[in-house]
């Protein structure tokens, strides 16, 4: 499946349940709150991590 | 005279009557009286032992729980009363696998006596065969409550690699629990 949100970059990031949103229902950058104590990537990591899993979907898949 | 009413209250005694199929039971159980489903809301990757965060309870689409329902703590589950329950674990997972390799997923419902030390008290596995394939696993067990304060159930996944990763939804079903209580213990 095509990645097609920033949750899909996040979960690469790191493993377990690291992250998570302040509210479930609007995963925005703006909600993301980290459980681990970890670095919180920035938006821009987010949105460039989201473009190369979807740059090597596309690669990937025609 | 046409009987139009049954005087239940008077006419009828302590025994229902076995004629016309009647059980012969002296009281009734109630129905379903504790119904309860939660979800995982955020995709995570790896190992989650025990499975701590991102609860909810099923909060659309027709839901609906019958009850107190379930409390959570971190991801501990506590009873709301006493009784037979059942409680089920769905697992969906997908995996990023290379080549002809296969990868391992486990998980299980936890349980604890003591509110501390847990066991394993189901354990189902899955597999991933190839990159961006898809699999689930369930498992579930009645447990006899009788000490809400102690008895307590959680979950946990384990896989091999750190290549697979759990499906979770914050508006779908997809990792779930149910607890749907039997009956009196």
């Amino acid at each position: 499946m095509r990645p097609t949100h920033i949750e899909d970059y996040l979960v690469n990031v790191r493993k377990g349940q690291w992250f998570g949103w302040s509210d479930s229902k609007n995963k925005i950058y703006a909600n993301l709150i980290v459980h681990d104590g970890g670095s919180k990537p920035t938006e821009q990591q987010c949105t460039d991590g989201l473009k190369a899993l979807q740059d090597a979907w596309d690669a990937a898949n025609g | 005279m046409a009987l139009s009413k049954i005087d239940i209250e008077n006419m009828v005694t302590g025994e229902l009557t076995t004629t016309n199929g009647g059980t012969g039971a002296t009281s009734f159980s109630e129905g379903i009286t504790e119904a309860d489903t939660w979800r995982i809301t955020t995709n995570f990757a790896g190992d989650a032992d025990p499975i701590t965060s991102n609860w909810e309870r099923d909060d659309t689409d027709g839901n609906g729980y019958i009850g107190t329902g379930m409390s959570q703590s971190s991801g501990i589950f506590t009873f709301p009363s006493t009784g037979y329950y059942r409680v089920t674990f769905h697992h969906q997972f997908s995996g990023m696998v290379s080549g002809s390799n296969s990868n391992y997923v486990q998980h299980a419902i936890q349980y604890t006596a003591d509110n501390s030390s847990y066991d394993d008290a189901t354990e189902q596995w899955g597999q991933i065969f190839q990159n961006g394939s898809y699999n689930m696993a369930t498992s579930s067990k009645i447990f006899d409550i009788t000490d809400t304060s102690n008895q307590k159930v959680r979950f946990s996944t384990t896989s091999q690699g750190n290549n697979i990763y759990t499906q979770c939804h914050s508006t779908k079903n997809i990792t779930y629990a149910t607890f749907i209580k039997l009956g009196a213990t």
